[in-house]
């Protein structure tokens, strides 16, 4: 009876003392399983247990605000869009973690996002590029279609891809709350009106009716009108169909690599004359609220440091936001992008950057774009009216 | 009495009051009436130049065709699939089958409604294309988004008023039917000079629980459009969610769901009078 006890008091004092930290992400299926060996790193370096969770940013956004006004988090570290960690910090509850964060490091730029007044209030992990229009290699080469190198390059070959048969449009239209086409139109803002009026427009600076960004509208208007852009559809779905060749050529994200069955196949190319590329980097922060404040320190400077990042790289879709990690480190194909990002300005999403009821309009009213072009003018007065 | 009364006033009135004092609140937290200025002026709600350009035509009218359209078909389907089945062999189990749609968690509903309608997998553009008409994926246009999801949700609703029918035929003693045959009565005639006037009390509790149902009308919505495309198939309870929860503007939200209730309240209490006359 009396060893029965010290064994129950042993176990018991080693289910109080261990302590597990819980990480909320967006990740599930094949991107859960790359991000899982990068928790189980850290575990073996510092004993520490961690439980993975995953949440969507859209459900977050619902559930932390109640959570955090009652004092209480559901994780320790939460991966979450740059804008809601700032407007959290604003509200005093996230944790401040310069102190274990050093910003030389990292791409320049990427931590403004959770920066205020000089403190920074979360950590940047890897990101993924937006870099272009990806293509099959194999496709490329059956219909003899080459990398445009002029916009009336770029025209000829969706003309070209047009009239293949049994092609449903040259370009694939990602859909689903709308982010796939948000890409693709920051990517002809950044071509057609610069890097600089991307800043500008999430800073606020410019109008969205402005002649600038409407020319870059007009641009992708014109594509639209021409049906060289298919309908919208789940972005998984299209990613499907493209890959089986109903569309030759698909914009979406660096992620893609980790997501088609041959990534050898893959080739990508920027529109051209395009100065900047949008690099997505994935943000974590601590709630004050945590119960284990220096644990989950100690996993945000793991997971955001060279050694968490790397791991992650390692596993294909990621670029780190972190200059210490090696190109050596990632596979071939992401090596290439990662290079992408040498030669052009790496700028934040703009939706992302600019968040709120903002994001929403912006997504569902490029939904409308892409079936009703001729209404422009609707869509950028209410972007303008977003805005405000 | 008085635990009842106690939960009654902790999760029902108190929220309510809550909610209609944060409707009047403005940013500084002082009391005044600019968040239902703004709610009310503003496009999201109403928009008359939509009936020139077409969709999107604001929430309030939107919810409101979604009554119009919705409440008639759901009625009327329900209704005549009771009276059909009633008397069909093995009309029990299609009941079961029809009922299905309201018993499936209305997310999933929304999705499934979301891929009816696509043009590529979708069962309507298959049925389309069997008549040689080339379909597209109906809920990606404003001019068809929210009919798509009116009648995506016909099919799901239908099940409800079918089965409230059912248990009213059943209360409809045998003899008035068997007295109206020997008379010479049609069976139309007999459909509507017995059966529809005296499942009356039946009707009024199916129309104020579909009337609640299409009022609050949301995860449907926000599962397979979203409101879109460029607001054409947004909902008052979906713009509510967007002004707490996007813009996290809880006083503009609250004037949404002040709205929301005075609506609910309209409609029902004239209904719940009728019903209350019937008995």
């Amino acid at each position: 009876m009396r060893r029965f006890m010290i064994v129950s008091l042993l176990i018991l004092s080693v289910l109080l003392i261990s302590k597990t930290l819980t990480v909320i992400g967006p990740w599930a299926g094949a991107e859960e399983e790359k991000f899982l060996p990068v928790l189980k790193a850290f575990e073996e370096k510092t004993g520490i247990k961690v439980e993975y969770r995953i949440y969507r940013a859209e459900d977050l956004a619902n559930l932390l605000p109640a959570q955090f006004n009652a004092k209480k988090t559901p994780g320790d570290v939460i991966f979450m869009w740059g804008w809601f960690i700032l407007d959290q910090a604003k509200k005093g509850h996230v944790m401040e973690v310069s102190d274990i964060i050093n910003e030389e490091d990292y791409l320049p730029g990427v931590l403004n996002a959770v920066k205020l007044n000089g403190k920074l209030y979360g950590a940047a992990y890897t990101g993924k590029v937006k870099p272009g229009f990806w293509y099959r290699k194999s496709f490329f080469e059956k219909y003899n279609l080459k990398v445009p190198n002029t916009w009336e390059e770029f025209v000829a070959l969706l003309e070209k891809i047009k009239n293949i048969p049994g092609i449903k449009a040259p370009i694939a239209s990602g859909d689903g709350v709308g982010w796939p086409l948000s890409d693709v139109t920051e990517h002809f803002i950044i071509t057609f009106a610069g890097p600089n009026v991307h800043k500008d427009l999430i800073e606020g600076n410019i109008k969205w009716e402005s002649h600038t960004v409407r020319y870059a509208f007009e641009k992708l208007v014109s594509l639209l009108k021409k049906g060289y852009f298919g309908e919208p559809t789940e972005w998984t779905m299209a990613l499907k169909q493209w890959w089986n060749g109903d569309y030759g050529l698909y914009f979406m994200g660096s992620w893609i690599t980790g997501m088609v069955d041959d990534p050898d196949d893959l080739g990508v190319f920027a529109l051209p004359g395009a100065k900047g590329v949008v690099f997505g980097a994935d943000y974590a922060f601590i709630p004050k609220y945590t119960k284990y404040p220096e644990e989950a320190k100690k996993l945000l400077a793991f997971l955001c440091g060279a050694e968490g990042q790397k791991y992650q790289v390692q596993q294909g879709g990621h670029i780190a936001t972190n200059k210490l990690v090696p190109l050596d480190a990632y596979p071939p194909v992401d090596r290439e992008v990662a290079k992408i990002i040498v030669k052009m300005e790496a700028l934040t999403d703009l939706d992302d950057s600019v968040g709120g009821a903002f994001q929403t309009a912006f997504w569902d009213q490029l939904k409308l774009l892409w079936v009703r072009p001729d209404r422009l003018d609707d869509v950028l007065k209410v972007l303008d009216e977003k805005m405000k | 009495m008085a635990p009842a009364l106690a939960l009654i006033v902790i999760f029902v009135i108190y929220p309510s009051l809550r909610t209609i004092f944060m409707s009047f609140l403005d940013e500084n937290g002082r009391l005044s009436l600019k968040n239902y200025v703004e709610v009310l002026k503003s496009r999201d709600t109403f928009d008359p130049e939509g009936f020139s350009r077409g969709f999107p035509l604001g929430t309030l009218l939107h919810n409101l065709i979604w009554i119009a359209i919705h409440l008639p078909l759901t009625i009327s389907l329900g209704l005549i699939l009771a009276v059909i089945l009633r008397k069909v062999k093995g009309g029990n189990i299609l009941k079961s089958i029809i009922f299905l749609g309201m018993v499936m968690p209305m997310i999933v509903g929304g999705v499934m409604v979301r891929f009816m309608f696509d043009g590529s997998v979708g069962v309507v553009n298959g049925v389309l294309r069997i008549f040689g008409i080339e379909g597209r994926t109906w809920t990606a246009y404003p001019d068809t988004a929210l009919l798509s999801l009116i009648f995506g949700s016909v099919w799901l609703w239908t099940g409800f008023s079918m089965v409230l029918y059912s248990a009213g035929l059943e209360t409809i003693p045998r003899d008035f039917y068997e007295a109206a045959a020997i008379d010479g009565a049609t069976p139309l005639k007999i459909f509507f000079k017995i059966t529809i006037p005296l499942l009356k009390p039946v009707t009024v509790v199916v129309t104020i629980m579909t009337l609640l149902w299409e009022l609050k009308i949301f995860d449907i919505v926000y599962v397979a459009t979203m409101g879109g495309p460029g607001g054409a198939s947004n909902v008052l309870a979906l713009q509510m969610y967007t002004y707490a929860f996007r813009e996290l503007n809880y006083g503009k939200a609250s004037v949404v769901a002040v709205i929301l209730t005075a609506s609910t309240l309209l409609a029902s209490i004239p209904l719940t009078k009728s019903a209350g006359e019937l008995r």
